[in-house]
């Protein structure tokens, strides 16, 4: 897979087409990649143009063929500023030569993965989870995430998504695999059966949508084993993709195709919402345009779910790996209600998916005492949004938790200089507030 | 182009505090036209009394403290209507004013207003009230449950809240509809109020009066003076079905009993909540 083996063709380059793809070098949890290329190289479609062989890292390809024009610190859609390659079209599609496999075995599958980047949806390199030390059992793929089944689960992919789930059982080794579709989503559940031809994969229906960020409690529900936040679903013997991840391991292992493009759902307030196959580092702008521009004057966009997705500063971010869903508020949608005293209603008690008291915690943030926090359990929260969802005084539940975690934090932390750095983004040496999923949540 | 940046979440359920307090408020209206039926205008006077100076006590501490006025929230508004349904017909007009101010005044913004009370104000009001003027609050009879039709429309009652039954258990059961109030309380109430009337062995006919319904869907489970954890709900039920039985058993009047049930166990509420937090899902082993 290298640029030699390519033929040379004559570029048609046309000045006025401005194309560029923004490639961020850190679209998953791990350390930052190092740039392969220079400014002003030429690049083609799927060559490896990011890398660090140092820690945890999945390599980033080029999404477009083209030269690079500058690399430079681009706004990131979950971690503010980070080191990315800008890459202009030349407007041809030379890409470099793939290697699919056809019979792949355990190791082709791992090397495949690794090789393609993939970036399962909570941010997680998905090699690492195949080459863990612990041992595999099961293999879960979370059909329950609205954006990604919106996005991923068109008819025609099924088959290639229960080709994904069965290579995926190959490189970890697991004998056991399983759909999980919430119950209502019946005819998503007959069309996977119709197509499941495997005595080990079964359905598994809940009555919940769990987001990325609730692996853990997705693994705990399945298994019946808890995880605590400081593991990973993998310490249950479990391995939790989503229909993205599966998607993407297919065309890594059957086609020989790196992580170079993603299914977005688009939604709200646009001309023509509906779901696109765009390239890696794409702009949100861009994407939008596609579905027929704003309707209206845009408030505030959101990537991956109205629920716990990222409100954007701007609409110049790049599509990553991991981005399933881009939501577009209208000005008058944009909650902006001042909030009231908590009533003690317990509404948020009774939606907490982990079972914490989120208002109880979140008056004590408000007034600063972060200890009781830490007693009444605030680092159990995964930060889900439901409870700021069903909150009938408009209290911002999620902020306050989150603010009395990064308080913790700083309170804790012991003064040292050898003290362990958090994992993820390396910008800066403040806990991330921007990159829930990338921090928080079930992975950090 | 100005976009908002917040933190999650962009969307909201919808259900506010004014919903929650209004759609009790009209519920309790239409209990107040009906008693004006049986009782007659003066009954409507007593009502129209206790909600004006509920509001204007709230109104004037809050322009007094240079507080934001919260009076559409209905929350004052809901404290002068449950206080003037505990009160009998025949009650002089002066008595709903005192209780008015006691509780908006005392029990509600002393402890610092909405969502701080320990007690519910409209009950500590009434037992203030009960406790003051004893012979002017009481009521004249006490509901006994001769027929089904007893439940739509109660002649027999002493109290303006009694009139019927009906109109609470729908209330109340929207109001679970819609989610404005947790099932747990008043399913518990009700369960634990039947069981233990029968356990000892006491006629359905004399506990099951409009109190009761009062007391199971609108002050038993009022958000504030009640237990947050789930635990502590079904316990905080539990306890007020076995109070009002005793009570009621012991003074044989089970109007009353429901009334101090409640101011009882909003004294022991902090008490359950405490002893019954909860172990989260995902606990962080230290």
């Amino acid at each position: 897979m290298t640029t030699e083996e390519v033929k040379k063709e004559t570029p048609k380059k046309k000045k006025e087409s401005g194309k560029q793809v923004v490639i961020p070098l850190l679209q998953h949890i791990g350390i930052t990649c190092k740039p392969l290329v220079k400014v002003k190289d030429e690049v083609l479609i799927g060559q490896k143009i990011g890398e660090n062989s140092d820690g945890l890292c999945a390599p980033v390809h080029s999404s477009i063929a083209g030269h690079v024009v500058a690399i430079e610190e681009r706004l990131h859609p979950l971690c503010g500023k980070i080191s990315s390659i800008v890459i202009e079209s030349d407007e041809t599609n030379r890409a470099i030569e793939y290697n699919p496999h056809n019979n792949p075995s355990k190791e082709d599958i791992i090397n495949a993965v690794q090789e393609a980047g993939i970036v399962d949806l909570t941010g997680y390199p998905l090699y690492d989870m195949l080459t863990t030390y612990n041992r595999i059992d099961t293999v879960l793929i979370n059909l329950t995430f609205p954006g990604d089944v919106n996005s991923n689960c068109a008819p025609e992919n099924i088959p290639k998504i229960i080709e994904g789930m069965k290579l995926l059982m190959k490189g970890s080794g697991a004998l056991d695999g399983a759909f999980i579709i919430h119950k209502y989503n019946q005819s998503l559940s007959s069309v996977i059966k119709s197509k499941l031809h495997d005595e080990n994969i079964e359905i598994f229906t809940v009555k919940d949508n769990y987001s990325p960020t609730m692996a853990n409690l997705l693994a705990y529900e399945i298994t019946g084993i808890p995880v605590p936040n400081t593991q990973t679903p993998l310490d249950a013997g479990v391995i939790l993709s989503s229909a993205s991840g599966a998607l993407a391991v297919t065309r890594a292992v059957n086609e020989g195709i790196p992580h170079i493009e993603a299914n977005v759902t688009v939604s709200g307030a646009v001309r023509n919402p509906g779901t696109r196959r765009v390239n890696i580092g794409t702009s949100f702008k861009e994407v939008i345009q596609s579905s027929g521009g704003y309707s209206g004057e845009p408030g505030k966009i959101i990537m991956n779910g109205s629920l716990n997705g990222t409100a954007q500063p701007n609409d110049e971010v790049p599509v990553i790996k991991s981005t399933t869903e881009i939501i577009v508020q209208s000005t008058d949608e944009v909650l902006c209600e001042s909030p009231g005293p908590c009533i003690h209603c317990a509404r948020c008690v009774d939606v907490c998916p982990v079972n914490i008291l989120p208002g109880r915690i979140a008056s004590f943030s408000d007034m600063g005492m972060y200890d009781e926090c830490f007693k009444m359990h605030v680092s159990s929260c995964i930060e889900c949004g439901q409870c700021f969802y069903v909150c009938p005084s408009n209290r911002h539940l999620v902020q306050l938790i989150k603010f009395a975690k990064v308080e913790l934090v700083k309170l804790l932390t012991i003064p040292d200089e050898e003290a362990t750095p958090i994992p993820g983004c390396q910008t800066c040496e403040n806990p991330c507030l921007l990159g829930e999923p990338f921090i928080s949540g079930g992975i950090a | 182009m100005k976009l908002t940046v917040s933190h999650p979440a962009h969307i909201r359920e919808g259900v506010t505090i004014n919903k929650i307090m209004w759609s009790k408020i009209a519920i309790l209206l239409v209990l107040s036209l009906i008693s004006a039926v049986v009782f007659g205008p003066k009954a409507l006077a007593v009502v129209l009394i206790s909600v004006l100076a509920a509001v204007l006590t709230e109104a004037g501490i809050q322009k007094l403290t240079k507080q934001e006025l919260t009076i559409k929230d209905g929350d004052a508004v809901l404290i002068g209507l449950i206080m003037a349904l505990l009160l009998p017909p025949t009650v002089d007009l002066w008595i709903p004013v005192v209780g008015a101010f006691f509780a908006v005044a005392l029990v509600k913004h002393a402890f610092g207003g909405l969502g701080s009370t320990l007690f519910n104000p409209a009950i500590a009001a009434w037992v203030f009230m009960n406790m003051s003027w004893g012979a002017l609050t009481g009521s004249e009879s006490i509901p006994y449950l001769s027929g089904y039709t007893d439940l739509f429309i109660e002649f027999g009652s002493g109290r303006l809240a009694e009139v019927s039954s009906m109109v609470l258990i729908i209330g109340g059961l929207y109001l679970i509809y819609k989610k404005y109030i947790d099932w747990r309380i008043p399913t518990l109430y009700l369960i634990s109020t039947i069981v233990m009337a029968l356990l000892i062995g006491e006629e359905l006919s004399y506990v099951i009066t409009g109190m009761l319904f009062l007391g199971i869907f609108i002050l038993a489970p009022d958000p504030t003076t009640s237990p947050i954890t789930k635990k502590g709900r079904f316990i905080y039920g539990i306890l007020c079905g076995i109070l009002t039985v005793v009570y009621g058993y012991l003074t044989y009047d089970y109007v009353v009993a429901v009334l101090f049930t409640v101011f009882f166990a909003n004294a022991v509420a902090p008490f359950i909540e405490k002893n019954t937090f909860p172990k989260p899902v995902n606990e962080v082993s230290a």
